[in-house]
């Protein structure tokens, strides 16, 4: 059996950021990275960009073969983890070869989940999760006429801008009352809404899907209203799943309850089995409750954090807990989340809405301390933003300026901070 | 990693006039700042953002080419990367999709959307001669080289063991290493009983705390034992430098004979009195080094007898640098931890001088226990003493005389030294007015010094 | 090991120059021929025209050594353990309270098993202030691990001055020594000396190897004296196995000091006894005990009562640390009655320190002999022949009288 001191499954933004931790406090310890993506390491959240054409398949990647060849790292892909035997820590690849390992990252991240919708197996659809994903969107993307898009998530929204920019007529459906929920408020959304119904998309929010069918054009969708659709493209956009299956089995001794539980050191319930990414389920900023938070700076600390712990590095620091924090750029615009949009009792609310910019900003205090903001077209620092409330600094001496000019005012304290 | 050089902010000479941006804006986007007037407040087009008003003082908002940047790890498009050959994080146009996750890394805005473009935009360090620094008429920014120190001898061996026992907060560790490290193998190091022995460098019960040859000598002899070593290697042609690492109860007090003679006798030896003012490693005794006012244990505060309350040490302190300086020794020096490159400067004067003869390098050096402050504030604690002229940093030889190396043009007043620690809270006003007026004394005794030597 | 008397046949002495000199001088000039790399001074009274001569040597190309004007007797050591440590051959020499200023550093040479060779030019202690000579000083310092030898005339001076380095760089042994020598009467007593050949004393001396055992060096770095101590750890075992290991040499010690003098008298054709001299002693019924230049008057006054038919010798000690036990046994082993004549006094029991030494080793005798402890010679007082009657009178009334436990004042009415 291949022996190696660390494995690293999984290739994206936690596991590269593991990868680096370790080679930080241990530069010559045997180090493997096993992926079953076929390509070099690349980020998820820029395949949309890979579906609309403005990113070449080929000029995503994160790290190139010279980066495995100086960092003394074995990179196998298209490799799947089959089955964890934690008690003789040993992986089990879907090749029947195993791995032993001294500690285990399972950066795994997550799939699309398929709906359990009538007849969905019998029609064609496309999902967006992997870069063969989005080279096959973009190839079916530009002979659509008329697309449907299941889920008005960030994926299904950014697909759903591409078709139309594309020539497509698009429809998306969302099961929830707005666009983007859970991203961003009602107000938000119906900025978004307006962009899109603008550029000639037809948007069913609080709409349901109920039975596919296969059709000449494609595909035929039946909602619950019992109108239909016809779609030559289909996306099905309505949320992930982390990938863990491979702890059925001697793998189930790592707890899992959503994803893959952690400790504040991304420690599983096997002591030297760690989780980071979108597969885990850490701690929250706001509470002790374990939460997903799939964003990626939060997976890229987990990674990191992850790293220094199977590295040993006395460096390590507790995980803070990740607070939400989106970016979305649509038709020209951005729409930009940080923090919780849950007003917490007690808390404040103060919004701003300039109908004639499009310009809206939502901001929500807490004993003096930001825990949220939002804006559309209302630009400022998300970074910036999410330090004042990680760090929870007292905004209440400073209240009114805040209001009347965030950016500023945050850039300020934080270079006040820095010095 | 190379030396890098990067921006500085010196908020105290910034007014916010703005020509910094102007210049930004002008040489990266061929456009005056139109927003100039709403600092920090727009998305101007300047990359370097200046805020804040007169009375708040002014910030800054601009890219630190952190060394760890997390713009960079966030990047889902791999447009962003440190080149490793001048430091600077650049921005790839082609790769960027306008996502934003790189201003969600950056905790000070140093890479922001320029609505004009809708992209992002950041500080390039214009190819190492940055506009901004030239347009700046009040010399808040300049262009300064970053780990300088770290640099040029962080690939130099470590010549102390990992694990050296001082207390949480201490910077002698710091000092020991940067010194030993400087000074290299082809030594015999000598730590006499104090903190420096004290957290392990001649080791524990066989073990060693140095690569190098290191002993224990006796509090009182150091000087002529450490000469001893040197004078055998000289007479048979070997060059090995001796380095004591000494604290200043041994130096000025018991052991203080010995060194005189030593310095008299211009043994080849480079002495560094590490001066934490008093007997810290015994548990903070007072030595002649502590200053007047300051609680040690054996200068405690109490009722006293008959109304007269004990407050502190009642004499001031001996400076016992100055008295190095009237033994004419081939150099002597005064430095701190909170100067570091002024330190190394030093550091490789003093090893110089001592291949001719004695060479004197003081140290002052903060203690987080005995002085009774904060751990985390080792280094302020020092910068204030600087910044006040509680101690001040000068170097001697005999061709130049005196100088001062870091001249305090605006000193602060005392008190801002004094309340940072424990070991003064006690002070009557009166101490307090006696302790500023000798500050001023000191100063104007060694600038009498430095000006002899320049006429 | 043997008790050696003078007796011995002495062989066939290789051609040596004849000067005329006080002891100091004697001193000077065997430091010179031991060829040490550093030499560190500072003037003493009676010490002081020892290292005026060490001085001058050097000056005049008479000898190669690096010489440190310390500025006192504590630096005076400190800088030799670090010449030690690297390497170098030591020497210095002090008295009195110098001796006294330099106890911390002092204490440490044993400790660190550093070969060192200081002349000790014997003076009492003050106060009262006194600058004579006397041997309280070396005495107040006999347990401190040091290998501590007397001389009893200038000639022995120069001799165990060089056998002195022998001894001390002996593997076996890696201690320091002091060349005891008496303030005064043998400082600047002026005798006929025979210089012996400078090669044959190189020979003699063979390779200098004095810090293989511990050193400063960065081409072998490693803790010199590290800390040591606690009650766990291996911090009690490390540091009883250094004192074992003084004691260890200590012992060792005698046996090299017998076998250095064996060669010395070989090669220059003098022959001392290193650890007991027995003077008359075949058939004595009693003896009387000496140490250091009153030996003389001692002996001289051993044959004027043997003259008078008196049953009576001396036992001169040389070696005094470490106490020579085995070899004293054999001297007394017929003796019935003992004086001990000290030039020192040991408060704690009231009598002489060799006195009290002396009683220990009795001990081992395994039957009483009575004995009775003398003091005299103090800050410079002569201990003439007709003290030494008086000593060799009391002793003999032992045979048939009790002891007593208060010590003869020699020079109390003088």
């Amino acid at each position: 059996m291949e022996q190696t001191k660390y494995l690293v499954v999984g290739s994206s933004h936690a596991a590269l950021e593991a990868l680096t931790a370790i080679r930080m406090h241990d530069p010559e310890g045997s180090l493997t990275m096993l992926t079953r993506d076929p390509h070099l390491p690349y980020s998820p959240t820029v395949l949309p960009y890979v579906v609309s054409g403005r990113s070449a398949p080929d000029n995503v990647f994160l790290r190139d073969e010279k980066f495995f060849a100086e960092q003394k790292i074995s990179l196998k892909r298209g490799k799947a983890l089959k089955a964890l035997h934690p008690a003789r820590n040993a992986a089990e690849l879907a090749d029947g070869s195993e791995i032993g390992y001294e500690k285990l990252l399972l950066a795994t991240g997550a799939s699309p989940a398929i709906p359990p919708i009538p007849g969905i197996e019998q029609v064609g659809y496309h999902v967006l999760r992997t870069l063969d994903d989005a080279t096959q969107l973009n190839a079916a993307m530009k002979a659509s006429k008329q697309a449907v898009v299941m889920g008005a998530g960030l994926v299904g929204m950014h697909a759903a801008e591409n078709l139309v920019k594309a020539g497509a007529k698009v429809t998306i459906v969302e099961m929830a009352r707005q666009l983007t929920d859970g991203y961003f408020d009602a107000t938000a959304a119906a900025l978004i809404e307006k962009a899109f119904t603008d550029n000639g998309a037809t948007i069913l929010t609080g709409s349901r899907v109920v039975k596919l069918a296969p059709s000449a054009t494609g595909a035929t969708l039946t909602l619950e209203s019992g109108a239909t659709l016809e779609a030559d493209l289909l996306l099905v956009a309505t949320g992930v799943r982390p990938n863990m299956d491979f702890l059925a089995g001697d793998g189930a001794t790592v707890a899992r309850d959503k994803g893959i539980l952690v400790s504040e050191s991304m420690q599983t319930s096997v002591p030297n089995v760690f989780a980071a990414g979108d597969c885990a389920q850490a701690k929250s900023f706001y509470s002790d409750a374990r939460v997903m938070n799939a964003i990626l700076p939060d997976a890229a600390e987990q990674g990191r954090i992850a790293g220094m712990a199977m590295a040993g590095d006395p460096g390590i620091k507790a995980y803070p807990g990740g607070i939400p924090v989106n970016t979305y750029h649509f038709f020209g615009r951005h729409a930009i989340s940080v923090g919780s949009s849950k007003v917490p009792e007690g808390g404040e609310v103060v919004t701003r809405f300039d109908e004639a910019s499009g310009r809206y900003l939502k901001v929500i205090f807490h004993e003096g301390r930001l825990t949220g903001i939002y804006g559309v077209n209302e630009f400022f620092d998300a970074g910036v933003m999410s330090q004042l409330i990680l760090r929870r600094i007292d905004l209440a001496p400073l209240r009114e300026r805040f209001l009347a000019e965030p950016m500023k005012t945050a850039r300020e304290i934080m270079s006040r901070t820095w010095r | 990693m190379g030396a890098y050089n990067t921006i500085a902010f010196d908020a105290a000479k910034c007014d916010g006039c703005g020509d910094c941006m102007s210049a930004c804006a002008n040489t990266k986007v061929g456009a005056d700042d139109a927003l100039k007037e709403a600092p920090l407040g727009g998305t101007a087009r300047s990359r370097i953002q200046i805020g804040g008003t007169a009375e708040t003082g002014y910030e800054l908002a601009l890219c630190r080419q952190c060394g760890d940047p997390k713009c960079v790890t966030v990047c889902p498009a791999g447009a962003l990367g440190k080149d490793l050959s001048n430091g600077v994080i650049g921005w790839d146009a082609a790769k960027c999709v306008d996502c934003l996750l790189c201003t969600v890394g950056c905790a000070y805005a140093g890479i922001a959307l320029d609505e004009a473009t809708g992209r992002v935009a950041k500080c390039d360090m214009c190819e190492g001669n940055p506009s901004c620094v030239k347009a700046c008429p009040h010399d808040a920014l300049k262009l300064v080289t970053t780990s300088r120190i770290y640099n040029e001898v962080g690939g130099w061996e470590d010549l102390f063991a990992p694990g050296l026992a001082g207390c949480q907060g201490c910077n002698t560790e710091l000092l020991m290493r940067h010194t030993l490290r400087r000074v290299g193998p082809d030594t015999v190091l000598a730590t006499p009983p104090g903190c420096v022995p004290g957290m392990g460098s001649v080791g524990f019960n066989g073990t060693t705390g140095t690569k190098v040859p290191v002993f224990h000598p006796l509090l009182t002899n150091t000087a002529p034992m450490l000469a001893g070593v040197k004078r055998h290697y000289k007479r048979i042609g070997r060059e090995v430098t001796a380095l004591a690492i000494a604290g200043d109860g041994g130096a000025s007090d018991v052991g203080f004979q010995s060194l005189s003679g030593a310095a008299e006798r211009n043994e080849q030896i480079l002495f560094m009195v590490v001066d934490n003012e008093g007997y810290m490693n015994t548990g903070m005794q007072r030595s002649s080094c502590t200053p007047y006012g300051a609680w040690t244990s054996t200068t405690p505060v109490g009722q006293g007898a008959g109304g007269v309350h004990s407050q502190g040490k009642t004499q001031d302190a001996k400076n016992l640098p100055l008295i190095m300086v009237n033994h004419r020794c081939e150099y002597v020096a005064t430095a701190s931890t909170a100067c570091m490159e002024d330190l190394y400067d030093k550091l490789d004067k003093a090893i110089e001088a001592s291949r001719r003869g004695f060479a004197y390098l003081h140290v002052y050096s903060p203690c987080t226990t005995g002085w009774r402050f904060p751990t985390d504030q080792n280094m302020e604690v020092a910068r204030k003493a600087v910044d006040t002229t509680f101690v001040m940093l000068w170097e001697y030889t005999r061709a130049d005389g005196l100088h001062f190396t870091r001249p305090v043009d605006d000193p602060l007043p005392v008190t801002e030294y004094l309340k940072a620690m424990g070991r003064f809270r006690h002070l009557s006003d009166d101490q307090i007015s006696h302790i500023q007026s000798k500050v001023v004394e000191n100063l104007g005794f060694v600038k009498q010094l430095a000006h002899g030597a320049k006429a | 090991m043997s008790t050696t008397t003078l007796e011995a046949p002495v062989e066939a002495k290789p051609k040596q120059k004849v000067i005329l000199c006080e002891g100091n001088e004697a001193a000077a000039l065997g430091v010179a021929l031991a060829r040490p790399d550093m030499v560190a001074v500072y003037p003493i009274t009676p010490q002081s025209s020892l290292v005026e001569h060490v001085a001058k040597l050097i000056a005049d190309g008479r000898m190669d050594a690096d010489i440190v004007d310390a500025e006192g007797e504590h630096s005076v050591l400190s800088v030799l353990q670090g010449g030690a440590l690297a390497g170098a051959r030591t020497y210095t020499a002090t008295c009195g309270p110098g001796l006294a200023f330099m106890f911390e550093p002092y204490f440490r040479t044993s400790g660190m098993r550093l070969p060192i060779v200081m002349s000790i030019v014997t003076r009492d202690g003050i106060t009262p202030q006194s600058v004579w000579g006397g041997h309280q000083d070396a005495m107040t310092v006999r347990e401190v691990g040091w290998v501590q030898v007397y001389c009893e005339t200038v000639q022995e001076v120069l001799d165990t001055t060089i056998m002195a380095f022998k001894i001390a760089e002996h593997h076996d042994v890696m201690l320091p020594v002091n060349v005891c020598l008496d303030g005064n009467y043998l400082s600047y007593g002026t005798s006929r000396v025979e210089l012996p050949d400078q090669a044959e004393v190189d020979a003699f001396m063979g390779v200098k190897d004095v810090n293989w055992h511990v050193a400063l060096d960065p081409l072998r770095p490693m803790a010199v004296d590290p800390l040591t101590g606690g009650s766990s750890g291996r911090g009690p075992s490390t540091f009883v196995r250094y004192r074992k290991g003084q004691c260890r040499g200590m012992q060792n010690s005698l046996r090299v000091i017998e076998e250095v003098h064996e060669e010395w008298a070989k090669r220059f054709g003098r022959s001392y006894a290193p650890l007991v001299e027995d003077y008359r002693m075949e058939d004595a019924d009693y003896a009387i005990m000496t140490l250091g230049s009153m030996s003389g008057a001692g002996k001289d006054a051993i044959d004027e009562a043997r003259d008078a038919g008196k049953k009576v010798g001396l036992i001169k000690i040389k070696t005094f640390s470490p106490f020579p036990v085995d070899v004293l046994m054999k001297s007394l082993k017929n003796v019935r009655a003992l004086g001990v004549v000290d030039r020192s006094v040991g408060f704690r029991w009231n009598c002489g320190p060799m006195y009290q030494e002396t009683l220990g080793a009795l001990y081992r005798l395994g039957r009483h002999v009575p004995a009775q402890s003398f003091i005299g010679g103090l800050a410079g007082a002569d201990i003439t022949v007709g003290h030494f009657h008086r000593v060799i009178e009391a002793t003999e009334a032992l045979l048939s009288g009790p002891a007593s436990t208060e010590p003869v004042w020699l020079n109390e009415n003088d």
